[in-house]
């Protein structure tokens, strides 16, 4: 069911929504960029359609809903082991089509890997929905189309703002209420069906353990720096380390917590006594590269990568993904010519 | 020839080497000048100079090879330049066709700034413009020049008055993943003000300098800049010259824009209360140095609001050397 | 409710035993359904965890041998009988000792991989029906440095059981072997080739030139298995840091078959 909202009663519909909801979107942070008298924009919590941003791409992805950047999993009190609490609140997400297929990358992790569900996610994951916002033009270093993520079908409601109103298409019915005073019109939603980039994802039998040593990886030693950022942008990136900490004004209590972690960062793979395995950024590119469009779908069949293309957005060596991709496809058919 | 060559410098032009031939200088205000501007100083050049142009340290133009007698008609040209340049970021021209009403007050030179470099801290050309329009047209000497950050591209440490962007850093604990490239980088670039305390990152306030090396490596954006307002260091008294080179020395840290509108606006009434008349004309360092650094301080901080996060000197050795004495030096020739 | 796979259970030591000077065996009271070469994720509470193989267990018990170089690991040093120490796991895939049965097994272990090994190693002392013939291949840096003597000693005394022990370097009171495990691959009995079985384990450099001497002597890649040591925080295939390719050391590992372990590349 679609109904057409002028942007002036959106905020009524907002208001109803968090009465049950918390809501993120994205949001412009101003002057909080990294540069000076630069925004950020990232998500967070919003109540007023004004404070979305619809125009821009997120610096950072809605990740941290279900994987928060720093998580405390239970406390320490003498002997005992208290979990933390899960406070139960629903949350209500604007985000864009590839967004959502991130989402689906970081359940196979946290709730397909191993021998267990990770119950930290699935607490907050549960209780998610998401508010697709149509995307048709993309931005840049978009790639959504090669990686087969453009579209999705998984949203509660889908929509589309223009300047006087806002169409919605509802496919959650305990939503619809909301929406009951609402004009019905007939809207669908339309999913980008070209970028600006494209790229072809190389066949799982194309990679060989070979091409681990292709010279290709070896520029990234000299260009890449290992700031890590295009670890912490990536909606799919799933990676944490645990940390244990005591308070300091009582030292029988702490916590265990877990926060992000990114392989193109140094001691990612450090063991004790220094002894650690990817120490080149050639080598953490190669393995950040194939972990995207390769082993990720060696295990669960579809790619990690979602073409959402902040990697590239925020390099400061100005390293594209696409570009690795390209030169990656380039090795395999060099390899093939001399095999 | 008959000038009265007091008037004549006032108005930019220079007593050159050659008789009767002058020199205009131009001023660039913040250094930044709309590309249209150049065809002036062409048609000038080409026209009543001698086809060149100097680009003079303090960012600004000298037109050389003018004839004296030229200087009227090259005042009308240079009008809608010192119109749009001056009059339009409000300084007080009177009739532009008149050429510029005074020298002695220098050009207030500029880096890019934040229009284009990732280190500053603000747009140093409206800054710079702004403290022109406060103090310009005025003879005594002064020279400001402003930073965006503390590399101090344009060397506002052989200022008067240096003025160099200051981040104050906020943190967000959560944002942080304990990454290290603050701390080190603090460390490697800055004054290691940084340290892990239980994975987390805490600042030492009295060790920071403001430079937003940490806000500017972090991956996650857990450094921010306070945004509420513009930090800034300002530096006093530095100078070239024949007797006492040095750099300019920190007076005050953390402080605001307004704050250093109103420091150097009173500046200029302590150079009006203090200066030696005796003297064909005498530098503010010079004045400062006489009067003792206190009695400047309490004079230009009278009355001024400073903000809470401000932090004032409370006395300044400025390093630097005599010319007089030179000692270390043997000749070479018997 | 579900059980939170990350809240350890708090487990008492019941003795500590030292192995050498940096090397101590701990004996928790917990009874763990265990595979041999499994391991557990240890922690102190508000310092940390990390994995570390079980190195023998029982019903009501299990062996942690583990060497003090770290945050977590020397934190553990302080520890006295009767403290506690958060358990959860057993976690990995452990070696597959069925595939074992009635072989002529080979074990050759460097350093601290002898304690994923050894309960196998005491299983088949215990059980010596089950295996044609087990020979030993023990190196370590230095007789300070040799864990488990006591148990050596032990098992050089069982008939069905060949010892090979040597140092990489010997003092003055040493009268056995010096030298690398790799010189000594070739003293083992290479007949009934078809019916050998190879487990390796040790630090990464050891496993690999172990197995190529072994296939120098037509030991083929499937007959070998080793066990990798990687970085890990969870233990469960979440944190990724003990990820090679498509492989989780944690969840499929530690232990793997020569053929799939060839082909991990970090
Ligand atoms: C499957 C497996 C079995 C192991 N079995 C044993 C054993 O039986 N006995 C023994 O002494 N050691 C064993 N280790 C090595 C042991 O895990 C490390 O020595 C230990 O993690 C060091 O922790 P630390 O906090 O003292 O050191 P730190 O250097 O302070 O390490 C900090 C954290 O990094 C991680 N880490 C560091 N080194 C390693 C490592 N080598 N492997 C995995 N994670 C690491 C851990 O999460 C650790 O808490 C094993 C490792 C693995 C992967
Ligand atoms: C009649 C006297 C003087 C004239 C006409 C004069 C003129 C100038 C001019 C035209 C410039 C270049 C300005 C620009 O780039 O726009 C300059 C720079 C400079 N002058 Fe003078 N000057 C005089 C006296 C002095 C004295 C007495 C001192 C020092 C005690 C001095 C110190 C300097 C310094 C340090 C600079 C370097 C530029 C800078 O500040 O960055 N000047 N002067
Ligand atoms: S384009 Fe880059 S940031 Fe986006 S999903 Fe792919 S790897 Fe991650
Ligand atoms: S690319 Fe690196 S940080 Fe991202 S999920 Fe893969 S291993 Fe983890
Ligand atoms: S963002 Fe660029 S420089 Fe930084 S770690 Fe990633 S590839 Fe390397
Ligand atoms: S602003 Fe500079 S000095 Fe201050 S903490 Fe950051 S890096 Fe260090
Ligand atoms: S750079 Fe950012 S994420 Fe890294 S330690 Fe510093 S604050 Fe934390
Ligand atoms: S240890 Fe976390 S995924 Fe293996």
């Amino acid at each position: 069911m679609s109904y057409r909202v002028k942007r002036s009663e959106f905020d009524d519909i907002l208001s109803k929504l968090q009465e049950d909801y918390k809501i993120y979107a994205p949001t412009r942070k101003k002057d909080k960029g990294t540069f000076s008298d630069t925004d950020l924009v990232l998500y967070d919590r919003v109540s007023s359609l004004e404070e979305i941003d619809f125009n821009s791409k997120t610096k950072y992805s809605p990740k941290e809903v279900v994987f928060p950047i720093t998580q405390t999993l239970f406390y320490f009190n003498g002997d005992e082991y208290i979990e933390a609490e899960d406070k139960g609140e629903k949350v209500l997400v604007f985000l864009r089509p590839c967004e959502v297929n991130a989402f689906k990358r970081l359940d196979k992790i946290f709730l397909e890997n191993g021998p267990q569900e990770d119950i930290y996610y699935k607490r907050l994951r549960e209780k998610v929905k998401f508010v697709v916002m149509e995307c048709t033009e993309g931005f840049d270093s978009c790639f959504c189309v090669s990686m087969g993520t453009n579209e999705t079908e998984d949203y509660s409601i889908f929509i589309k703002v223009s300047d006087e109103e806002v169409f919605c298409e509802i496919k959650d019915e305990k939503l619809t209420e909301v929406f009951a005073d609402q004009e019905s019109t007939d809207y669908t939603p339309e999913f980008i069906q070209e970028n600006k980039q494209q790229v072809e994802v190389p066949a799982l039998e194309d990679i060989t353990t070979d091409l681990f040593d292709s010279e290709i990886w070896k520029e990234y030693s000299k260009r890449c720096i290992g700031c890590g950022r295009c670890n912490t942008v990536c909606p799919t990136c799933s990676c944490w380390t645990m940390q244990d900490i005591s308070y300091q004004d009582n030292e029988n209590i702490g916590e265990r917590r877990r926060v992000w972690a990114g392989c193109h960062i140094d001691g990612y793979t450090e063991m004790a006594g220094g002894h650690d395995f990817r120490t080149t950024y050639g080598d953490r590119m190669r393995f950040k590269t194939l972990h995207k469009i390769y082993d990720f779908r060696k295990r669960f069949d579809i790619d990690m990568c979602v073409g959402c293309g902040r990697c590239e957005d925020v390099c400061p060596q100005y390293i594209s993904f696409v570009g690795a991709i390209k030169k990656l496809n380039q090795a395999i058919k060099e390899e093939k010519n001399n095999g | 020839m008959s000038l009265n060559v007091k008037e004549f410098k006032k108005n930019a032009y220079r007593i050159t080497k050659d008789r009767g031939v002058t020199a205009l200088r131009v001023r660039v205000p913040g250094g930044h000048l709309e590309a249209k501007y150049l065809t002036i100083l062409q048609e000038i050049a080409e026209t009543y100079g001698d086809g060149n142009l100097h680009i003079t340290t303090r960012q600004g133009f000298e037109i050389t090879g003018i004839p004296m007698t030229m200087v009227e008609e090259v005042n009308k040209k240079v009008a809608p330049l010192i119109e749009g340049m001056e009059a339009g970021i409000g300084v007080d021209i009177g009739n532009p066709e008149d050429g510029y009403p005074a020298a002695g007050t220098r050009n207030v030179s500029a880096c890019i700034g934040n229009k284009v470099c990732r280190y500053a801290k603000y747009n140093t050309t409206k800054l710079a413009q702004r403290i022109e329009k406060n103090i310009f047209p005025n003879d005594y000497h002064v020279k400001i020049a402003v930073s965006g950050c503390q590399n101090d591209c344009i060397k506002a440490h052989m200022q008067d008055f240096g003025v160099l962007g200051m981040d104050l850093p906020v943190y967000d604990a959560y944002r942080c993943i304990s990454c290290g490239a603050c701390v080190k980088n603090c460390q490697k670039r800055a004054t290691g003000a940084l340290e892990f305390k239980n994975y987390k990152v805490v600042r030492d306030e009295d060790k920071c300098i403001g430079c937003g090396e940490c806000i500017a490596k972090c991956p996650t954006n857990a450094w921010t800049r306070d945004a509420s307002k513009k930090y800034y260091k300002l530096l006093i008294m530095g100078r070239t010259g024949k007797r006492n080179p040095r750099l300019a020395m920190p007076f005050l840290e953390w402080v605001t824009e307004d704050a250093i509108i109103d420091i150097i606006n009173k500046t200029y009434d302590y150079v009006d209360e203090y200066i030696d008349r005796s003297l064909p004309k005498e530098h503010v360092g010079y004045i400062v140095d006489r009067t003792g650094f206190q009695v400047f301080k309490d004079y230009v901080l009278d009355g001024v609001e400073l903000n809470p996060e401000c932090r004032v000197a409370e006395h300044i050795d400025w390093p630097g050397y005599k010319t007089n004495v030179s000692n270390n030096f043997k000749k070479v020739g018997k | 409710m579900v059980k939170n796979p990350y809240i350890p259970t708090a487990v008492e030591i019941i003795s500590i035993r030292p192995e050498s000077e940096v090397d101590y065996t701990y004996r928790l009271a917990i009874d763990l359904d265990v595979d041999n070469g499994q391991f557990v994720e240890v922690s102190i509470p508000k310092v940390g965890e990390c994995p570390i193989s079980v190195s023998d267990f029982g019903n009501d018990y299990i062996d942690l041998t583990i060497r003090h170089v770290g945050k977590v690991t020397n934190q553990i040093a302080n520890l006295e009988v009767g403290d506690k120490l958060g358990i959860r796991g057993p976690y990995g895939n452990g070696f597959p000792i069925e595939e074992y049965q009635g072989k002529d097994l080979v074990i050759a272990a460097g350093g601290t991989g002898l304690a994923p090994v050894k309960s196998i190693i005491n299983h088949f002392y215990r059980n010596p029906e089950e295996i044609n013939s087990l020979t030993l291949l023990l190196g370590f840096r230095n007789p300070a440095n040799i864990l488990f003597a006591d148990e050596i000693a032990k098992w050089e005394e069982a008939d069905h059981i060949d010892v090979i022990l040597t140092v990489d370097e010997g003092d003055e009171e040493w009268a056995g072997n010096v030298g690398l495990v790799t010189g000594f691959v070739e003293q083992i009995n290479f007949t009934d080739l078809a019916n050998k079985e190879v487990v390796i384990v040790g630090p990464p450099i050891m496993m690999k030139f172990t197995s190529l001497e072994f296939m120098k002597h037509d030991i083929k890649e499937e007959q070998i298995w080793v066990s990798f040591e990687r970085k890990m925080s969870c233990g469960i295939g979440k944190c990724g840091h003990c990820k090679m390719d498509d492989t989780y050391i944690c969840v499929e590992g530690p232990v793997f078959n020569y053929t799939k372990a060839k082909n991990l590349v970090d």
